[in-house]
């Protein structure tokens, strides 16, 4: 059930974005309306779809262990939330990646943030549903925390902001080198690099904290320089002095977009790189 | 006051290095390179390549914050008043006639855009004016400061700090840990009840849990169940589950000497004369053999291996033992014959006691404040002017400044302007 939704939800996230392009290239405001409703409705069944694989993966820890009380069942709820492996983290990223599309188009009405929003979180979704295991499995002792919900939906906000502002960034260089009309003037979309990672820089670091926190409670140790941690932290100066250079030293345009770019490489070296690469708490091999 | 070094002497150049912005952006490029070492090799943190740009990078906030931070609370202590805010930017002019009266209208056009207003009176002139953010420049600061806080708590952590490791077999009693090769005492004694590991049905593991009775003297003894991600603490003490495995019971015989001898699992052990060596290298509660042709597994009961060798330079034999075929025995090498008895869990907990972690935990929640004010509060300024004309009827002149949020004060300046000269919203 939940696939079919998901397979539905990546054609119209990918149509959606189509229909942006289109709407960007010949100025067409009814194309974009519609564009921006495909992109609502199928964020709303991407996210019927997961509550539905939440349910399911309850429905069978619960068949393992019954939950005795209210807060046992509040206790299974929270941790068979849908965010334990490689496939469930990349349904949640194309979510939050068309949340915060449909946001800053909320905020900004730039066409071009449909393009990237859309493609990106198509794309991402196309590769978890081809390329992925997507059983539910059962969850292992290390992740049976509270901490998993908090710190988890934080991280993959940030991740997903600083992919826009990533999007943001390559248009404004490739944009720099070609100078076509009818796209968003430079100011602008370097005003949206730099607000996209305002909100990235707040989400990592918050998922820093709560993963940070996390780690205390189940291991005794804060921080202990697991590899996706010290990923994360890389992560975190790039985008750190990317906000200095553009508050304090005022930088603006392509020095600002060039950093936005490699932050994001930082991301997802954080994201993939180090779960496949190198073993660790975070890894999601086996 | 403090005069400021000057800037051509040593101190005046040194001073403008540490709080410039350049060693910022070199010293957070140093660290995210020195960090991508990292991820393969972690024993980079402990050296001079980490550490030296970590302590300049701590300098360099401190320096930072020093010079920064009177400022910050100065500016942010100066409430709008309405003569600064006549010295605002002017944003728009506009006038009413004679017939309008715009004060009822201009007030709730303002409360509904901006929330309440002040007004002041000054000279011949009625000021409106309204701040918001004005704790703004404290952000950064405080972000800075926060990170101070939990560089500290790491600081005290690791050098007040106290980490170790306690083994204990099922029905064993302690009070000392082991901590970076050494033994350390506990005032007070650790008992493990029982160990339990639960598997889900397709084998992967579910839970594992010990059962502990602390037991001071003076003090009813005091149980606790430690799980993953479940610790407990107790005499200051924090134990996290990190590892458990099998102790073996043996009965080793030499002709008619016998002996009963403890072996957990892993871990080499001494037989008497000092020559020869065992490890159990694996046990099996129940081992099960394939089945004929796909039929039903052949259960043998409990199971060892083990590696056993008279002088470091032999190689080991590997000998298995079956609890349930004793006879087997006979095959064994050496002048040993080691029997299966019986077998039973022990747990690994991690110890620990760490002072900085409240300091941690402190800048943590800093941190938020910090970014509220950093990132979501831009200072926002505005003042309407009325002034009575001489032919009747009002002027007026809009001023505000938001350096910081741009957009939004582009947005309420179009609103207002649309809205202000009809005398109020309709």
């Amino acid at each position: 059930m939940t696939s079919q939704i998901l397979g539905g939800v990546t054609l119209a996230y990918l149509i959606a974005g189509l229909l942006f392009l289109a709407a960007l290239l010949w100025s067409a405001p009814r194309v974009k309306s519609f564009a921006l409703g495909l992109l609502g409705g199928a964020l709303a069944a991407h996210t019927l779809a997961f509550f539905a694989r939440w349910v399911a993966s309850y429905d069978q820890a619960a068949a393992v262990a019954p939950p005795a009380d209210y807060w046992a069942w509040l206790q299974l709820v929270i941790h068979q939330v849908p965010l334990s492996n490689y496939y469930e983290s990349l349904v949640f990223f194309s979510w939050c990646l068309a949340c915060l599309t449909l946001f800053f188009l909320h905020r900004y009405a730039e066409t071009f943030l449909g393009v990237v929003g859309g493609l990106l979180a198509s794309l991402t979704l196309a590769y978890a549903s081809l390329g992925v295991d997507s059983s539910i499995k059962p969850l292992m002792p290390a992740l049976k925390s509270n901490w998993l919900l908090i710190h988890v939906i934080t991280c993959f906000l940030g991740y997903a902001a600083f992919g826009l502002a990533f999007g943001a960034g390559l248009l404004y260089l490739i944009q720099a080198l070609t100078s076509r009309p009818k796209t968003p003037g430079p100011p602008l979309m370097d005003r949206l690099i730099y607000r996209a990672a305002v909100i990235g820089f707040i989400f990592l670091t918050l998922g820093i904290l709560t993963g940070a926190v996390w780690a205390e409670t189940a291991w005794g140790r804060y921080w202990s320089w697991d590899p996706k941690e010290t990923a994360s932290l890389i992560t975190w100066f790039i985008y750190a002095a990317l906000l200095h250079a553009r508050l304090v030293r005022g930088w603006q345009g392509r020095p600002i977009a060039w950093l936005a770019v490699v932050g994001f490489a930082a991301v997802l070296f954080t994201y993939l790189g180090v779960s496949f690469l190198l073993p660790g708490l975070h890894s999601y091999l086996n | 006051m403090t005069q400021a070094p000057s800037s051509t002497s040593l101190p005046g150049r040194l001073w403008r290095t540490l709080t410039s912005l350049r060693l910022t952006l070199v010293l957070l490029i140093i660290l995210a390179l020195v960090s991508l070492v990292g991820t393969v090799r972690v024993q980079v943190f402990d050296t001079a390549w980490f550490l030296v740009p970590l302590g300049l990078f701590v300098l360099n906030l401190t320096a930072c914050l020093i010079r920064g931070l009177p400022r910050a609370v100065r500016r942010s202590r100066q409430r709008l008043t309405p003569a600064a805010a006549l010295e605002l930017p002017e944003r728009a002019r506009f006038s009413w006639p004679e017939s309008l009266n715009p004060h009822p209208g201009v007030e709730k056009a303002l409360h509904r855009e901006l929330g309440p207003v002040q007004k002041s009176n000054e000279d011949d002139r009625l000021v409106y004016f309204w701040e918001r953010g004005r704790f703004r420049p404290l952000g950064p600061y405080v972000v800075h400061l926060s990170l101070l806080v939990i560089l500290t708590g790491a600081l005290l952590g690791k050098f007040l700090g106290v980490q170790g490791s306690l083994s204990l077999n099922e029905g064993e009693v302690s009070q000392n840990f082991v901590s970076a090769g050494k033994e350390k005492p506990l005032d007070f004694k650790a008992r493990l009840d029982d160990f339990q590991a639960l598997y889900y049905p397709n084998g992967a593991p579910r839970e594992f849990r010990s059962d502990l009775i602390f037991i001071k003297p003076g003090q009813a003894p005091q149980q606790a169940v430690c799980r993953v991600n479940d610790p407990v603490t107790f005499g200051g003490f924090t134990f996290y589950q990190s590892s458990y495995g099998h102790t073996v019971g043996l009965e080793v015989k030499n002709g008619d000497n016998s002996l009963i001898l403890e072996a957990p699992v892993g871990r080499t052990v001494e037989l008497p004369g000092g020559r020869a060596h065992f490890r159990v290298l694996e046990y099996r509660p129940d081992l099960v053999m394939p089945g004929e042709q796909g039929g039903p597994g052949k259960r043998l009961g409990p199971a060892a291996r083990l590696a056993y060798w008279e002088d470091s330079n032999h190689h080991p034999w590997i000998i298995v033992l079956l609890k349930n075929r004793p006879e087997l025995a006979d095959q064994q090498p050496g002048p040993y014959r080691f029997f299966l008895k019986d077998a039973k869990f022990f747990s690994v907990l991690q110890v620990k006691r760490d002072p900085g972690v409240w300091w941690v935990y402190a800048g943590f929640i800093l941190l938020l404040p910090g970014f509220y004010l950093a990132f979501l509060r831009p200072t926002e300024r505005w003042a309407l002017v009325l002034r009575r004309k001489p032919s009747g009827g009002w002027d007026a002149r809009l001023l505000g400044a938001a350096p910081r949020a741009r957009e939004a004060f582009q947005d309420r300046l179009q609103r207002l302007q649309a809205i202000l000269p009809k005398g109020g919203p309709a």
